[in-house]
């Protein structure tokens, strides 16, 4: 047995004190760490492993009738300074404001607020590929790389320019819709943000995600309206406006069978990518928001109104006065003077004062009726903002003389969206149907809208064939082709300016064809054209051009029973 | 006697000590794993979206390129290509 002497003892003795002090610091140690501090302490390690970022959704694409690209988002970066040191940041943003384009407002911005001491500030959101490739090769040159940062945003790209801008609209810097189709389906195609959990290692890297909230992508939007025909009628409307130095005009093509927009344009264009830089004047969708008088294409509601209240027949003869017709203290004129004419030469010639006596015949409750009908004084309902209600008083203000006025296109203000639905009632076989411009979402089709029949096909058998008339001798002889059948009528109205009708016009023409079975409906309006005024003269030809492009592109023909032979 | 016992006691000591070090092994070998495949899924989940934004551009450069003025121009001038005269299109019916 190993003998141990009493000063050994006492060295263990110490030793295991020592020991047990060890032991009882760590112990104490751990439990203060694992229990007291336990909060503390896992706070600091979420902090250091622990990342929750926001999840910013993609805007939905935006595509034509045939699945063209009219607007996309992709992702790109913004730039911006961590401004910890005035004098640094200085000197960086001098160094890249000369990699990329910046205005002179712009420039002063970021100058302000560098000097202000602002910690956060935006170089530039969006940047092109090209001037992140040069950004980033400043900030992998730099000392400070904090100082320069770069965040991930979706840009939206409009592939087509100006094509289709008025429908389509706009966004603004944070992917909100501003205006046009991305404003009205805003909710649809923007999507909604999610956030993420994150863990990541000591080398930043993550290995572990943990979606705390699912981002949900903007829905895909799918509209009625065909590139193709956009570009040809944006094409010739512009032709039209140039050529009569007119402020604006606005073309809308429909399918006649549904009332879906193939076609809307509005002159001036702009870039939906340039949005910021352009003047509301410009930004206004003359096709929903413009008002004005409407002059005698508004006569093909008189005269339906006439026929479906069975107080006028075809062959009827009116005196239309030698070209005078005093009424009350006021006096209407017509361009040419007639002595008498049919009913349906007065809408052919577009004798005023015989539409005026057609209306008095008709008297006002039974005409407010059919405007009401028609849909006047109240929106169409597309699927657009900023779309105009017009103006039609109520029957209680109307005057004496009022319906006289009202037969031919005064005392009321429309917009062309609703003269286009207004063609399309006789076109469509006497159904008022919403025009629309949203075919569908996320590759599902939506319902077909709801029809309302309020003309009889008689009335509208009677219409078509008067309007073909309008179109092959009468005041719409430009709209006319060679072989095919075109429903049309011209109106050329007088501006309302601070109150009084000034010698300004608007010349407008609607039509549909094959007016037989008609396939396009059609509504041109030309804002203050300079020169020639008359519709028969300026939105006539224009209807003409775009038709005979639309003959070709859409391959419609009559029945070969007619004709074996059109020579566009 | 005692030594035997003793002896026996070391065994199973060692039997425990060496099932819970394969416990342990295992239990960290798939934590390991795991944390690999974390890594490996949010590679594929960052590639998946690079490839996203990679088509979304490509589209963006398809419309581009097929944006009508752009085509007419190239029509027009590369190829000297021209809209028909309204004398030039005639739309001929076969008989039946």
């Amino acid at each position: 047995m190993i003998k141990i002497n009493k000063k050994e003892r006492n060295r263990a003795f110490i030793l295991f004190i020592v020991f047990s002090i060890w032991v009882l610091f760590i112990v104490y140690k751990l439990v203060k760490i694992q229990v007291f501090d336990y909060t503390k302490y896992i706070s600091k390690v979420k902090s250091q492993c622990n990342r929750i970022f926001s999840l910013h959704p993609k805007r939905g694409t935006i595509y034509d009738c045939n699945g063209d690209v009219l607007a996309i988002s992709i992702k790109t970066k913004s730039a911006f300074l961590s401004n910890k040191d005035k004098k640094e940041s200085m000197k960086i943003y001098r160094l890249l404001s000369k990699k990329i384009s910046l205005t002179n407002g712009e420039r002063k911005n970021i100058k302000k607020r560098i000097n202000k001491d602002r910690k956060f500030i935006w170089i530039k959101r969006k940047l092109e590929d090209r001037e992140y490739k040069k950004l980033k090769k400043i900030k992998n040159d730099l000392s400070s790389k904090s100082t320069l940062g770069f965040v991930d945003e979706y840009k939206r790209i409009y592939p087509q320019k100006t094509l289709a801008a008025h429908a389509l609209g706009g966004v603004g810097v944070d992917e909100q819709g501003l205006c046009g189709i991305e404003y009205s389906v805003d909710s649809l195609i923007r999507g909604k943000g999610g956030k993420v959990k994150v863990l990541i290692d000591a080398r930043g890297k993550i290995f572990e995600i943990e979606y705390l909230k699912q981002p949900v992508a903007g829905k895909d939007i799918f509209l009625s309206i065909d590139s193709s025909v956009q570009f040809f009628v944006e094409k010739e409307l512009k032709r039209t406006v140039e050529k009569f130095r007119a402020k604006r005009g606005s073309v809308i093509v429909m399918n006649s069978r549904d009332s879906s927009i193939l076609a809307m344009a509005s002159y001036p264009f702009y870039d939906p990518s340039r949005i910021k830089y352009t003047s509301q004047r410009v930004l206004k969708n003359a096709a929903v928001s413009f008002l004005y008088d409407p002059g005698s294409t508004f006569k093909i509601v008189l005269a339906s109104s006439a026929l479906e209240n069975g107080v006028c027949y075809p062959q009827q003869v009116f005196n239309c006065y030698n070209g005078i017709f005093h009424i009350k203290n006021r006096t209407i004129y017509d361009v040419h003077p007639y002595d008498k004419l049919t009913f349906e030469k007065i809408i052919i010639n577009s004798s005023n004062i015989g539409a005026a006596r057609i209306g008095l015949r008709l008297g006002k409750e039974k005409y407010y009726r059919t405007l009401k009908s028609f849909g006047f004084g109240s929106k169409t309902g597309i699927n657009l903002p900023a779309e105009e209600y017009g103006i039609l008083n109520s029957l209680k203000r109307w005057s004496n003389i009022s319906v006289a006025f009202l037969s031919f296109g005064y005392e009321i203000a429309v917009t062309p969206i609703q003269m286009v639905r207004a063609f399309n009632v006789i076109a469509s076989g006497g159904y008022l149907i919403k025009p629309n411009i949203l075919k569908g979402v996320d590759r599902i089709v939506l319902p077909e809208v709801r029809k309302v029949k309020i003309l009889s096909s008689s009335t509208r058998h009677i219409m078509t064939s008067i309007m073909i008339e309008v179109v092959n001798t009468g005041t719409g002889k430009q709209a006319k082709i060679e072989g095919i059948d075109i429903a049309g009528k011209t109106g050329t109205a007088k501006k309302l300016k601070n109150g009084r009708y000034e010698d300004c016009y608007v010349s407008s023409f609607g039509g549909f064809f094959p007016a037989q079975d008609p396939r396009i409906t059609m509504f041109i309006v030309i804002d203050e054209p300079k020169g020639k005024y008359y519709g028969g003269e300026v939105a006539a030809p224009l209807f003409k051009r775009i038709t005979k492009r639309l003959l070709i592109y859409l391959n419609i023909f009559p029945e070969l029973d007619k004709r074996n032979e059109i020579r566009i | 006697m005692k030594k035997s016992k003793d002896k026996s006691l070391i065994r199973v000591f060692m039997v425990v000590m060496l099932f819970v070090f394969i416990l342990l092994f295992v239990y960290s070998s798939l934590n390991l794993k795991n944390i690999d495949y974390g890594y490996k899924m949010h590679e594929l989940i960052l590639r998946e979206k690079e490839l996203k934004e990679e088509v979304d551009k490509l589209k963006a450069q398809k419309a581009s390129l097929l944006n009508l003025k752009r085509v007419e121009e190239i029509v027009k001038k590369r190829l000297n290509y021209q809209y028909p005269r309204s004398d030039q299109f005639i739309k001929v019916f076969e008989n039946k």
